[in-house]
């Protein structure tokens, strides 16, 4: 552990308030208060995670992403006020590995830029291995064989049913499951008044994989039409 | 008993007076409706009898006046007033002078040698075709006459001569002319008398007349009969009538405007031969037709042309009257329609509902023949038409009272027909008054509207420039006409270079006119085209490119306005735009300057909760980290709420299932549904219901209502969401009864409106902002509805098949 984690933010309350809880967790701390200094503090190849403010003096967060990227392979998490759809796509179309929107809760950061460094070091071999038949899903890993799902390399206990679920939509990323098809295929009964139970147990699923269940990455609602899980890099 | 009677009576009474009293504006109304309706009738009737009535009497009598040759005097009810009269006395004196003189009478040179009756059969051949009696100059000619056993006309002239016959002979019989001629002295006095009596009979008259002391009722019936009395003694004429003695010289000159040719004036003194003879004459108030037959030379004796005289002049004056009279009714007729004019248009409203029906071209057809009807016979009576060009035959050139004598002849030919053609127009032109263009019918309009519409599809420039082409044609047309007709008259050999100094400038100067004005139209019409272009083009969005006409054209002016308006348009537009991406900027500066410090608050809040506190400032962060959740969500839902304002939020529509999304939210919110003390009374259809919106704001929408239903409504009631489809609408409904009291006026969509003015509550008062403002990005409708407590929300969209 100790990782030395960058965190950017022209407000140096935020910046402080983001290292105390980082702190906290066990990582070391570098501060950078523009994009300027974080391009400089990045040459260290000590840092192994990037958190960078969008709107910044001198060198805003997303072009010296675009630089940085040229140097230096390391997870990025952007922090920005800007919650637009539009404006997280752009992030991580510039190489950013997450987003997170300012106000942020500080849990739901940490266990961010815990998944990523997991992913980005002790996880890299595994994926680097590339094992037949392993679905990887962003944080997400399913071995159809053994019906095991793994978050960020920790295995998930699923009841059965939940597992079917998983199994469904991962096997899918993309497609969208109505209910009563779902409940279909994993109850294998006709569906009569089933949006309930199958939202019971998506809420379920959303709890033991997702970061921030309330705004999930994975497993989605697609309003007025059914369920999906969503395909990450 | 009587007092209770009285009671009852007394009771009906009132009853009947209320029941009247009731009634009275009722029969008010109903009164003063007849009345108006009686009003537009009486005003009508005026109107049509007005017309009517005058147009008839003057027609009429126009039609007299234009035809007669010889006027009779209107509206004179004596006969004896007369100048025919006084020709016709004149002429019987002559004649007694004659035979007074020695002479014979000179039975006139055209008198009619015919046999019995065929004279009154001219007489009413006359009134068969002209209308009324030949003229009664021709009459005294026509009449006199004596129908000698040798009818054959050759042996006309040695007829009057015959010496068996007494000079007077003809006179003998006649009934109406009284007379009595004494001539010469001695053994050649001669005494000629048909009146009885004689001499006296004339003196007799003399005496009651000189004598005022006798009573008019004691004079002899023959005596009273007569009344004109004529007497010639010493080369003088007195005359009487009605015992009033008359100026018959006047001045002593005898002159045009003179009313008795007889002997006596200065300039017309008796000759010697009359100096001994005396003539009386009485003549008959009322004439009489009379005949007498020779039995012994053959013949019949008549003279019926004062009795004729007498007739015309009364029927002139009945006629007359009568028209008089119907004028008269017609021209008050008039007035009363002039004083209701306002109240018969209800009448001409309905006469036009009658009249719409008819076919426009019928209407032409009617109106056409009945003119033809009424003017065609006129205009093929060749004598109208050549006394119209060249007046009476014979004569070279009309006077204008013969001309207007022609015309009136014309318009008076057929007075029926002439009517019927002022009121065909009079009904048309109401029928246009009252029925628009659209309601007429016409078997040709269709064709001409077919015409128009395949017109109508050209652009504008080229209707313009054909239509000014056909007109400069028409005009050159025009011109080459005029020269044509000079050029004919030179040819036949009239003397025509004072024809062509007059015309050939001008017809030259308009031909060269129109040809220029042509081209102007021409190019007008073309610029038209160009600002019609133009136009379009503005309205379809293009603002850059101006319009830039010659400098003289006509249309400059309005180019450069176009041009202002397109280029305020454009500033406008631009403005505008920029205002719109300035107000986006702001809200999402804001947003995001909000958002920094909130970070902040939230972070050391949350830190500050994880550190070793005393139970009171632990609370104290507690409260903190809360109210700055609070403040997050709100700055969040203002951010969104403005773009919505600002038309500026993204949304992605698609098809989907209206009663899935519901049951998905209600899922979703299924934990804080459970919680609360509220039951859920859902009401969707199985099958699914199709519409098309950003499922994630929709979500948002109904999670906003459940939300408010959650937190506002009355503990322990039950909240109504129901999906129902109708008339191609999906209508979700969300119905709660509320816990506080609601206020009445309010708009519940608009930003931080709450039921409850406390706002001590939870809410951040913009929900259901939010909610109406979704819907409305997703093309929904968002309604809310109050009654009493119960709070009802209506969301609606098209619903697809």
């Amino acid at each position: 552990m100790n990782e030395c984690i960058l965190v950017v933010d022209d407000d140096p309350e935020i910046v402080g308030a983001i290292a105390i809880t980082l702190e906290r967790e066990g990582y070391s701390v570098r501060r950078a208060y523009d994009g300027l200094q974080a391009l400089e503090a990045c040459l260290d190849p000590a840092v192994k995670l990037l958190l960078i403010d969008v709107m910044m003096p001198r060198l805003d967060g997303l072009s010296a992403l675009l630089r940085i990227r040229e140097r230096r392979n390391l997870p990025v998490i952007v922090l920005s006020a800007k919650s637009e759809d539009t404006d997280k796509i752009l992030g991580l179309s510039m190489g950013a590995d997450d987003y997170v929107a300012k106000p942020y809760n500080p849990q739901e950061l940490v266990a961010r830029v815990r998944s990523q460094l997991r992913r980005y070091t002790s996880l890299g071999d595994m994926y680097a291995e590339g094992r037949q038949g392993l679905l990887v899903n962003g944080r997400l890993c399913y071995d159809p064989a053994s019906r095991v799902l793994r978050a960020d390399g920790d295995e998930v206990k699923l009841t059965p049913t939940e597992t079917k679920i998983v199994d469904l939509l991962i096997r899918h990323p993309g497609q969208v499951f109505p209910a009563e098809e779902i409940y279909r295929r994993v109850w294998n009964e006709d569906a009569f008044a089933c949006e309930n139970t199958v939202m019971v147990h998506i809420r379920r699923i959303r709890e033991k994989i997702e970061l921030n269940p309330k705004e999930p990455d994975y497993i989605k609602v697609v309003w007025g039409i059914g369920y999906k899980m969503e395909q990450h890099g | 008993m009587d007092t209770k009677w009285n009671s009852t009576g007394k009771d009906g009474g009132e009853n009947v007076e209320y029941f009247v009293a009731r009634r009275d504006p009722e029969a008010q109304k109903g009164a003063r409706r007849s009345a108006g309706r009686l009003k537009a009738a009486a005003g009508f009737l005026a109107f049509f009898l007005g017309v009517t009535l005058t147009v008839s009497s003057l027609g009429a009598v126009g039609e007299r006046i234009a035809w007669e040759r010889d006027p009779i005097p209107r509206f004179v009810w004596d006969w004896q007033e007369t100048q025919s009269f006084r020709d016709e006395v004149s002429h019987d004196l002559r004649e007694f002078l004659t035979i007074g003189a020695g002479g014979r009478a000179d039975f006139d040179n055209y008198g009619y040698w015919l046999g019995d009756g065929s004279i009154v059969e001219q007489e009413e051949a006359y009134r068969i075709w002209w209308g009324f009696g030949s003229p009664a100059t021709e009459a005294v000619a026509v009449d006199r006459g004596i129908a000698s056993s040798e009818s054959e006309p050759e042996f006309s002239d040695s007829a009057p001569a015959e010496p068996e016959q007494d000079p007077d002979a003809a006179f003998r019989a006649d009934k109406n002319v009284l007379y009595y001629i004494q001539g010469g002295t001695g053994a050649e006095r001669r005494e000629y008398s048909n009146a009885p009596g004689g001499k006296d009979f004339f003196l007799e008259a003399e005496r009651l007349r000189r004598s005022s002391m006798i009573d008019w009722g004691e004079v002899p019936r023959e005596q009273k009969e007569y009344n004109f009395f004529l007497t010639f003694q010493d080369g003088k004429v007195s005359i009487s009538k009605d015992g009033q003695d008359e100026d018959v010289y006047g001045s002593g000159f005898y002159h045009s405007g003179s009313q008795w040719f007889v002997p006596g004036y200065d300039n017309f003194p008796a000759s010697e031969q009359l100096s001994d003879v005396t003539v009386y004459m009485a003549v008959r108030q009322s004439p009489i037709r009379y005949y007498s037959v020779d039995y012994k030379n053959g013949g019949t004796y008549y003279n019926s042309s004062m009795y004729y005289l007498a007739q015309q002049v009364y029927e002139s004056y009945d006629f007359y009257c009568a028209q008089a009279i119907a004028f008269a009714v017609g021209a008050w007729g008039l007035v009363i329609w002039f004083l209701l004019r306002k109240s018969t248009a209800p009448v001409n409203r309905k006469i036009a509902s009658w009249t719409v029906h008819v076919w426009t071209e019928v209407r032409f057809l009617l109106m056409l023949g009945c003119a033809l009807w009424a003017f065609l016979p006129g205009f093929f009576s060749l004598d109208v038409v050549y006394e119209v060009l060249y007046g009476y035959p014979g004569e070279r050139g009309a006077s204008f009272v013969q001309w207007g004598m022609a015309v009136l002849r014309l318009v008076t030919m057929n007075l029926p027909a002439l009517l019927i053609l002022i009121w065909l127009v009079w009904l048309f032109q109401n029928d246009r008054r009252y029925n628009p263009k659209e309601a007429r019918r016409s078997l040709l309009r269709p064709f001409l509207r077919g015409l128009r519409a395949r017109e109508l599809k050209r652009p504008v420039e080229k209707r313009l420039s054909r239509r000014a082409a056909l007109m400069a044609l028409a005009a050159v047309v025009l011109c080459a006409e005029v020269l044509s007709i000079l050029i004919n008259l030179t040819l036949t050999g009239y003397p025509s270079w004072i024809l062509w100094t007059i015309y050939l400038l001008p017809v030259l100067l308009a031909a060269l006119a129109a040809v220029a004005l042509a081209r102007r139209e021409l190019s007008l019409s073309k610029d038209l085209g160009r600002l019609a272009g133009q136009v379009e083009a503005v309205r379809a969005g293009e603002l850059s490119k101006p319009l830039t006409l010659p400098e003289d054209a006509d249309l400059r002016k309005t180019a450069d306005d176009l041009n202002d308006i397109q280029s305020g348009m454009r500033a406008a537009l631009e403005e505008q735009t920029r205002s719109e991406r300035m107000k986006v900027e702001l809200v999402s500066n804001v947003s995001h300057d909000l958002k920094t410090p909130l970070t902040s608050i939230l972070s050391y809040a949350e830190l500050l909760r994880q550190e070793e506190l005393p139970p009171a400032a632990a609370d104290y962060a507690r409260i903190l980290d809360e109210k700055a959740q609070r403040l997050k969500t709100m700055v969040e839902d203002v951010f969104e709420i403005s773009k919505a304002a600002a038309d500026q939020l993204p949304v992605q529509l698609e098809r989907l299932d209206f009663g899935k999304l519901l049951r998905q939210t209600l899922a979703d919110m299924d934990g804080a549904i459970q919680r609360s003390a509220l039951t859920f009374r859902v009401e969707l259809p199985e099958e699914p219901v199709l519409i098309t919106a950003d499922g994630r704001r929709l979500y948002r929408v109904f999670q906003n209502l459940i939300d408010n239903a959650l937190r506002y409504a009355l503990e322990g009631s039950r909240v109504y969401l129901t999906l129902k489809t109708a008339e191609g609408l999906a209508q979700a409904s969300v119905r709660n009864t509320s816990r506080s009291e609601l206020p009445e006026g309010v708009d519940f969509t608009a930003r931080f409106v709450r039921g409850d003015a406390s706002r001590t509550d939870g809410g951040s008062g913009l929900g259901l902002s939010i909610a109406s403002s979704f819907t409305e990005a997703c093309g929904g409708t968002f309604r809310v509805e109050t009654v009493a407590d119960l709070f009802t929300v209506v969301v609606t969209f098209p619903a697809e098949t």
